[in-house]
């Protein structure tokens, strides 16, 4: 080969390792920063009325008087579109009306018929349900069009006509009830109701806006062309009220928003630590977070003092021999064991066969959780004790102390650091587990545990959690800040604890480097 | 004074009981040492000892799977369909989920990782390895829910709405250069047999315009079938592949990384003076004599990504059956890890059922395979040490 080619290799084979590089960081990068700012969504937002509204019913937070200024406020911007929807009711009693003084005009015979229907319009004039006085219109205009009387063909024809505006403009009111809801909350004169999702409207600016727009608009697929997969295409919906009461409020609506829903800056740090409302719809990830504390720390008091004691054992005592690599092939063994298989051996060994809890529990799953970081422990504690410098040992040593003191006094004290840093890695490793704590500690709903009842309780934890919203949440895409917030701060406290853990190690070497 | 202080210090110390010198010193102290011995070598093999509990009990569960319904069903047939009665338990389709998605992170973390341990180790200047290296480090302790988040809900639906134009893109800037690597080496390679200078210039030429249009032309041709692919559901085996692979990476690197470090100075300086180009020594000295330690790497990292749960159970699809024709990446599958997870809810509560006891068979397969790439890894790292030592 020509040099000029070998070089060109040479160049090629460095820019490889480099795009590597450069793609490893890329992907940290893709997967962490978007995830980041997102998340920080959940924390940093503009809340709106609704927000407060949520503070102060489900939490007890806040200024009542200044809420009820604000309420008043918003109150008094959104009663345009309450008034659009009073006369539209009124317009559509107008039209009823015509029709009952047509049915009226049936009436007027004495025939079987006549009697009948008399006695319907009594009862039309006594209903309030619209959908009610609906029906029975439909009903009475088929008997009496099965007549075949051409004197009454004009008030049939008449009678007809508004069934299917009525019709039309029940679907149209419908449609618009329901986005306002969404949107405000319940409207005024709607009944009391029982879940939070019902009670309150839209809390963030950000899905008030979404919302904003499935009200002024209809998406709708186009499969026109078969070739290609369908089109969404997006149509202003207040076409369709051309001729109603209802127009107006699209445009009201679209220009007064603000008004309405009073948005304003909110640092909710509370996420962390409230209680979640009708399935983290309201509220943030307070239990789902005490639990996993409550399972890296019961990990890390299981796992920390046998760790130690076996490094010491494998770095101070151990002679090479047999057995003594056996249980070094074992320790490695542990650490390649696939997470869920530590989940099946927790729920198989700890709750079926010793039963330290009766079914899933927090104890359950630290043990589960504190076997997984057992390793690593390990192998950290025992790099730390080989780095202490053997003079140290030497030292104690031709001073008399005996091993154990040695151990005690001298390397252990020396190696704290080191094995300090191994434990916060594996904390962060414990805290960011799923598969073990499937089996034998997660459920998806609960509240925060007391540290009592960590024993026999099992807990919501933010790494199954994270799961749970994602894939088997109801409303997956209403709470998609609660899932950025929680995999934000699962991500958060668990590159904190690393970035500890190795600005220590940094600060060891260099110190042992003197 | 000091002299002194030293005095007293040193009677103390010999008068202090726990001093194996001390006047205390004694058969019993001897036999306190003894026991305390033996509790710590007992509490490491109780520490240790945890995988054969986990042997025994995962295999204790899954034998009666085994012994019901025997091996054929298990591993032969395609019908997995644990619900019905009698359920079938068929596992092919699942395994060979799991191969899928293994043996598509391995291609991309094994290449990936092992060209960036070369280039941490033996191309970059020490500082910036200094600060790529715990970048490395928080690629690997990010949460593996948060990966399977982010292909969930972030790779996913981008797969799904562009993912031909994605694969397209990345088709022309990766097969590029490569490609274009290949027609230099290959036009140079058929023209080094000529003396005569000038004719090898236009021969090399010609054989460069040749193979470059032929090299174009398959590209392109790649580049538009992909250009054309349909991608139906962006949850299926490329996205977990591609997502598992980069998991599997930091451990790539890191194992890769301490091999080629423990091949030590000599062996490079011998190259590079016998005239050979960094990429020459590196891929024909010290890769070679690193290439135990490597394979230890690939292994490990192929390990984790078999292992994994969390994206596997979020983003493949979780449809058991094998995709038509085989090799069909962008169809959903089904791996083992996310049969576990995804039945044991349902299978729990019937406690002592096949379906309770297949789930462990499964988790018994795992542990078995986990096991014996563990140990081959081992035993890899440990013969290319023994080489290097020379032995």
């Amino acid at each position: 080969m020509r040099l000029s080619t070998r070089k060109l290799l040479d160049r090629a084979f460095s820019t490889t390792g480099f795009f590597a590089i450069a793609l490893m960081l890329g992907a940290l990068g893709i997967i962490l920063v978007p995830m980041f700012k997102r998340g920080a969504g959940a924390y940093v937002f503009r809340g709106t009325i609704e927000h407060r509204k949520v503070e102060m019913q489900l939490f007890e937070r806040g200024d009542l008087e200044a809420l009820r200024e604000d309420m008043a406020l918003a109150e008094a911007a959104r009663q345009p579109v309450y008034d659009c929807l009073l006369e539209f009711r009124h317009h559509q009693k107008e039209r009823l009306d015509q029709a009952i003084d047509a049915v009226e005009r049936l009436g007027e015979r004495d025939d079987g018929l006549g009697r009948r229907i008399r006695r319907s319009v009594q009862r039309l004039r006594e209903m309030q349900d619209l959908e009610q006085q609906i029906n029975l219109l439909i009903r009475l205009e088929e008997v009496t069009r099965r007549q075949n009387d051409p004197a009454l063909a004009d008030d049939l024809d008449l009678i007809a006509d508004v069934i299917s505006d009525l019709e039309d403009q029940t679907t149209l009111y419908g449609e618009m009830v329901r986005h306002l809801r969404e949107l405000f909350g319940p409207l005024p004169g709607d009944d009391r109701q029982i879940m939070p999702r019902d009670r309150f409207g839209q809390t963030r600016w950000d899905r008030t806006q979404v919302k904003l727009q499935q009200l002024l608009f209809v998406e709708s697929w186009d499969h026109s062309d078969r070739s290609r997969m369908g089109e969404s295409v997006s149509e202003p919906r207040k076409q369709r009220y051309l001729d109603t009461p209802l127009y107006p409020v699209f445009d009201e609506i679209e220009t007064n928003i603000e008004a309405m829903m009073r948005p304003r800056f909110t640092f909710y740090w509370r996420f962390l630590t409230d209680v979640s409302h009708d399935a983290n719809i309201f509220g943030g990830i307070g239990p789902a977070a005490l639990g996993t504390l409550y399972l890296t720390l019961g990990a890390i008091l299981f796992a920390v003092p046998l760790g130690i004691l076996a490094a010491i054992y494998f770095t101070e005592y151990a002679k090479p021999g047999r057995i003594v690599s056996l249980l070094r092939t074992c320790v490695s063994t542990l650490a390649g064991v696939p997470s869920i298989v530590f989940g099946l051996f927790g729920l198989a060994f700890f709750i079926h066969t010793i039963r330290v809890s009766p079914s899933k529990s927090v104890l359950a799953g630290s043990l589960t959780l504190g076997l997984l970081i057992l390793p690593t422990i390990i192998r950290a504690s025992e790099e730390a004790i080989l780095a202490v410098p053997q003079a140290y040992k030497e030292a104690a040593m031709s001073l008399g102390a005996g091993r154990w003191r040695t151990v005690l006094t001298v390397i252990l004290p020396a190696a704290m650091p080191g094995i300090l840093t191994g434990t916060v890695i594996s904390m962060g490793r414990a805290a960011g587990e799923t598969a073990p704590i499937i089996f034998t500690a997660a459920v998806s709903i609960g509240m925060g545990l007391r540290p009592w009842e960590v024993f026999d309780n099992p807990t919501p934890a933010l790494s199954w959690n994270i799961y749970n919203l994602a894939t088997e949440h109801e409303a997956v895409d209403e709470i998609r800040h609660v899932q950025y917030g929680m995999v934000t701060t699962l991500v958060g406290i668990v590159l904190l604890l690393n970035v500890f853990a190795i600005s220590m190690r940094a600060r060891i070497s260099k110190k042992l480097r003197g | 004074m000091t002299d002194n202080h030293a005095t007293t210090s040193a009677t103390d110390a010999v008068a202090s009981p726990d001093l194996i010198l001390g006047a205390g010193a004694s058969l019993r102290k001897n036999v306190a040492a003894k026991i305390g011995q033996g509790t710590l070598f007992s509490v490491a093999a109780l520490a240790t000892l945890a995988v054969l509990f986990i042997f025994f009990f995962i295999a204790r569960d899954a034998l009666p799977y085994f012994q019901a319904r025997g091996v054929r069903e298990f591993f032969l047939s395609r019908q997995w369909y644990p619900s019905r009665d009698p359920g079938q338990f068929g596992a092919l389709t699942i395994f060979f989920g799991s191969a899928m998605v293994t043996v598509g992170a391995a291609l991309v973390a094994v290449p990936l990782g092992i060209a960036a341990a070369v280039c941490l180790s033996d191309v970059m200047p020490f500082r910036i390895r200094q600060i790529a290296k715990p970048f490395i480090e928080v690629l690997a302790a990010i949460p593996s829910v948060a990966y399977g988040f982010f292909a969930l809900v972030v790779f996913a639906p981008l797969l799904q709405e562009s993912g031909n134009r994605i694969l397209t893109i990345a088709w022309w800037a990766l097969a590029t250069p490569v490609f274009m690597l290949l027609v230099a080496v290959m036009s140079d390679v058929m023209t080094t047999t000529i003396t005569n200078r000038k004719a090898a210039g236009v021969l090399r030429g010609i054989a460069t315009l040749g193979l470059g249009i032929g090299a174009f032309w398959v590209l392109r041709h790649v580049g538009l079938s992909l250009q054309a692919l349909s991608i139906v559901t962006g949850a299926n085996a490329l996205n977990v592949s591609i997502i598992l692979g980069i998991m599997a990476l930091p451990t790539v690197v890191s194992v890769s990384e301490d091999s080629l470090q423990a091949v030590g100075r000599e062996l490079r300086e011998g190259s590079y003076a016998l005239g050979a180009t960094r990429a020459e020594v590196l891929w024909k000295t010290v890769l070679p004599a690193a290439g135990s330690g490597l394979f230890a790497a690939s292994m490990l990292g192929i390990m984790r990504a078999l292992g994994e749960t969390m994206v596997v159970w979020m983003a493949s699809g979780n449809a058991a059956q094998i995709p038509t024709p085989w090799y069909n990446v962008l169809m959903p599958i089904r791996t083992l890890t996310a049969t576990i997870a995804g039945e044991m809810g349902e299978a729990d509560h019937v406690t002592g059922s096949d379906r309770y006891h297949v789930l462990f068979a499964m988790g018994l397969c795992l542990l078995m395979f986990c096991f014996a790439t563990n140990l081959a890894a081992e035993w890899f790292v440990a013969r290319q040490r023994r080489r290097l030592r020379g032995e």
